[in-house]
């Protein structure tokens, strides 16, 4: 099982090598990078779950707009709080990772902007998705009629079955063909 | 019934993609309890969900096999299959997930025999293998760090110029490899004509001669005249046909290289383009950057996106607009386009007339002052370089009179400026071609020629150089300085064009493609300033510019990158041909006494004696193979290849739209029998609200009614 005390073990290293894409050197600094946002009395626990709060101190979450939907779709919590675990944290590491498939990258990100977690992007999602994008304040949000012109738009071209929402498979048509979102997608400590 | 059918179905789908239009009572179908049960839904749904579910399951049941059967229970076709062939690490679910997929699967194992689970484990350590070599290759690349904190800053767009970048460099590299291997090694080896006086730094050579690149340099191995015909002297085997085949492979490389490249981009663009249009999806999906740390640099994304997006409205109501245009406002139009394109011809006439007549005043030029004649020298390139740094900024004020849309007036001060560039330098090269013979009949031509190009590529690194350090940086420095003085407003605030940066790169490599012949060692001296180069842009861009208003997207900008170098290496291909039938056509006057193929030698002589002494089949087979009877075979060959390749697309994308209707049709049966199903769910939960008058009025057309596509079909 998993651990967070000072020192990885060399079998869990080599399993966590196995069942993620990370490499031995990212596997250690990424324990080291978490081990950092631990307090005294966590350290020794094992198997601590990080508050949402803390993880997103990381200056490589930090200025994300999606750090929230990040850290509660890599989350295992039953709370569903966004807490992570070291492991859940290398899940998180391993799909934004350089060598994840795009396959993988692409079922995250859908998660990720599927801020209603009801497996489809519909109007609220897409809405929420162009704001966080755009920049939250009022200043700098697109008017209500650009974007209901733009919402409009996107589900024209991607929403090929026409029932109104884009679902995963019709997001990872959209996905496959841009050749940009393989190296945009990647977190890397 | 037909036509009925055809508006219920119409009326189906508009009602469900307006989307506002749903009353409240009735939810959306997808948030109904049915459609959650749906195999298909089952099989995309995210796996935590499941997660929770299975690792009740398990404790429960104390077996991995149960929770198995759960986990895959729906996804009964495909992934199960793929799910135990697919490595563990490209499984979408957590590490947790995972541990179990390879407790699983290790029972599987044992349950196979021996030969295949060390098959699996074997195909496991080579994967890896590959992996770490990969990983290991990617850290030898150099730049990796400058180009993470560049793209960090800047963006994909930015980024993509370096990368560029760094791909010329290795490209330069390799000619220099091939170079030595085809040209340098062999004549240091078995050395030079006897007649060929040794290689002496003295007598009347200056430094000067470094930037005229006469005197010493024109004795050196840097140039054409160098490479004479050495002790290595079999028919087959000689120091002009191994320089031939140097240069002749060293563009064949290229070429392939570039198209490479070139078509993998434009593969992608293509997928983006019109024909798909999945324009502002992609924009809105793959928009941002998650690699951005730095908070202004992020806040400066969402105003690039937003700026984008803004953009993309505007030109769809750009469009509208120009739709709405009347005759009289058309003619207008039209009529200023002309008149502004008859101002860019004019403009580019007289840049090439001035480069013309600094071509002509600069071969004039004898015993001046030796600064005065170092000037006059480098007059042409000078010349060149300036035009090529004024007019773009000319054609970019130009381009926003004529009422294009945005992205089509980039694209037309692009195209304007290719052309510029480009032309420029052909100009010049054909001025030198119709006046150097006239002048200097019995002087080494190649190496003249050489020389010039010589000029070009130091004279263009010089200006990068000075572009920066005496014009951007202290630009920046008064900005700093005084943020409030006229001037400094009067400047604004540095960006990095990347259009305009990527045509300087593919004019330098143009000129070195085409002096190749001439130069062999140019490409040395190109790998050398590109490398200077890219500190000297990673100092400008990291000093002094701010990041720029507009994206600039990394794939559709590279595609435009090997566009502009291919129509780059097909002009130096050109040249080269060019000149060497010249010399053949006219071999009296061209008569050049320097070089390979000195002492009255062409290249065409060359290689026929040696094809003459190869054995009969061979030379019939080569005979053959440059005849015009060899070409139409080809043609006609390629011709058959792309007519199929044409139609096979052609039954694709009838393939692709039909499947498209089928998609919307069973996707709205899947949304009328969810919708049917929750309607009477809902009349089976509250009997007592049941009224009978709006049953009567609503369910029987909708209940007797089969599906809409069932009906169509």
């Amino acid at each position: 099982m998993g651990t967070t005390a000072s020192q990885l073990g060399k079998d869990l290293l080599s399993e966590y090598q196995e069942l993620t894409f990370l490499t031995k050197q990212e596997i250690l600094l990424a324990h080291k990078r978490f081990a950092e946002l631990l307090t005294k009395d966590e350290k020794d626990l094992p198997n601590t779950r990080l508050p949402m709060e803390r993880i997103l101190t990381l200056p490589e979450l930090k200025s994300n707009p999606f750090r929230r939907r990040i850290c509660l779709v890599f989350s295992t919590s039953q709370h569903k709080d966004g807490s992570l675990t070291f492991e859940d944290f290398l899940d998180l590491l391993s799909a934004f990772s350089d060598s994840a498939t795009m396959e993988i990258k692409s079922h995250y990100a859908f998660r990720i902007f599927d801020f209603d977690d009801d497996g489809t992007l519909d109007y609220g999602d897409l809405e929420r998705l162009v704001n966080c994008l755009t920049g939250e304040t009022d200043d700098t949000r697109l008017t209500d009629e650009e974007m209901r012109q733009l919402i409009s738009n996107i589900l024209e071209e991607s929403d090929i079955d026409k029932d109104g929402t884009v679902n995963l498979s019709e997001f990872q048509h959209v996905i496959s063909r841009s050749p940009d979102f393989v190296s945009s997608f990647k977190i890397v400590l | 019934m037909e036509e009925h059918n055809s508006v219920n179905f119409m009326r189906l789908l508009s009602e469900e993609s307006t989307l506002s239009a749903l009353s409240s009572d009735s939810c959306e179908y997808y948030q109904t309890e049915i459609f959650d049960q749906l195999p298909s839904i089952q099989a995309s749904r995210p796996e935590q969900d499941r997660q929770g579910l299975w690792e009740a399951c398990e404790a429960h049941q104390g077996g991995p096999e149960s929770g198995e059967r759960i986990s895959h229970g729906h996804l009964s076709r495909g992934p199960k299959d793929k799910a135990f062939t697919q490595p563990l690490r490209s499984l979408v679910m957590c590490l947790q997930g995972k541990r179990d997929a390879r407790y699983r699967r290790k029972m599987q194992i044992s349950n196979i025999d021996f030969w295949e689970s060390w098959r699996r484990s074997q195909s496991i350590n080579r994967k890896r293998v590959w992996a770490q070599m990969g990983g290991a290759l990617s850290d030898l690349l150099p730049w990796q760090h400058t180009l993470h904190t560049i793209e960090g800053r800047f963006g994909v767009g930015v980024k993509a110029y370096f990368v560029f970048l760094r791909y010329l460099v290795y490209l330069n590299l390799l000619h220099c490899a091939l170079v030595w291997a085809f040209i340098l090694g062999p004549t240091t080896f078995y050395g030079r004509s006897n007649s060929s006086e040794p290689l002496k730094f003295g007598g009347k050579d200056s430094v000067l001669d470094f930037f005229h690149g006469s005197g010493y340099l024109d004795r050196s191995p840097l140039f054409f005249g160098f490479y004479t015909r050495g002790s290595l002297n079999l028919l087959c085997l000689n120091t002009p046909l191994l320089y031939l085949a140097g240069m002749l492979i060293i563009l064949f490389l290229s070429l392939i290289l570039v198209v490479r490249r070139t078509t993998v981009g434009f593969k992608h663009t293509w997928m983006l383009g019109k024909r798909y249009s999945m324009y502002v999806s992609y924009k809105i999906f793959c928009g941002w950057d998650f690699t951005i740390q730095d908070p202004a640099a992020a806040s400066l994304k969402h105003c690039f996106i937003r700026n984008d997006l803004k953009l993309f409205l505007e030109e769809e109501s750009f469009s509208v607009r120009e739709a709405l245009r009347t005759l009289g406002e058309r003619v207008r139009l039209y009529l200023l386009r002309f008149v502004l394109n008859l101002i860019v011809l004019s403009l580019l006439g007289g840049a090439f007339y001035l480069i013309y007549f600094a071509t002509i005043t600069a071969q004039k030029e004898s015993g001046h002052y030796w600064l005065v004649s170092l000037v006059l020298q480098y007059l042409p390139p000078i010349t060149i370089t300036f035009v090529n740094l004024l007019l773009p900024h000319m054609f970019r004020k130009i381009s926003s009179f004529e009422d294009y849309s945005f992205t089509m007036q980039v694209n037309a001060t692009l195209v304007r400026s290719i052309f510029l560039k480009l032309a420029s330098l052909g100009i010049y090269l054909f001025f030198i071609f119709t006046t150097e013979h006239r002048q200097y009949p019995f002087h080494c031509r190649e190496n003249r020629f050489g020389r010039e190009m010589y000029k070009l590529c130091i004279f263009n690194f010089l200006a990068t150089f000075c572009n920066v350090f005496l014009l951007n940086y202290p630009r920046k420095l008064l900005q700093e300085k005084y943020p409030s003085s006229l001037l400094a407003r009067l400047l604004g605030k540095q960006r990095f064009l990347i259009p305009f940066k990527v045509l300087d790169l593919v004019y330098s490599q143009t000129v070195s493609w085409v002096g190749v012949y001439y130069c062999p060692l140019l490409p040395l001296i190109g790998a050398v300033t590109l490398m200077a180069t890219f500190y000297i842009q990673k100092f400008t861009v990291l000093r002094c510019c701010v990041a720029e208003q507009r994206m600039f997207r990394g794939s559709s900008s590279s595609v435009l990158f090997h566009f502009m170098l291919l129509l780059g290496l097909l002009m130096a291909a050109t040249t080269l041909g060019f000149n060497l039938y010249q010399l053949e056509a006219t071999p009296d006057q061209n008569m050049s006494s320097c070089g390979p193929f000195g002492n009255g030698e062409t290249v065409f002589n060359v290689t026929g004696v040696c094809v003459n002494s190869l054995p009969r089949p061979a030379q019939t087979t080569l005979r053959y193979l440059a005849s015009e009877a060899f070409a139409l075979p080809l043609i006609l060959a390629e011709i058959l290849i792309l007519t199929s390749y044409v139609s096979r697309g052609r039954a694709n994308q009838k393939a692709i739209e039909r499947l498209k209707d089928m998609l919307v049709m069973s996707s709205s049966d899947k949304r009328f029998l969810v919708k049917q199903h929750a309607t009477m769910l809902r009349r089976g939960r509250k009997p007592h609200r049941v009224c009978s008058a709006a049953i009567e009025e609503d369910a029987p057309p909708q209940t007797l009614e089969a599906p809409p596509a069932l009906q169509a079909y």
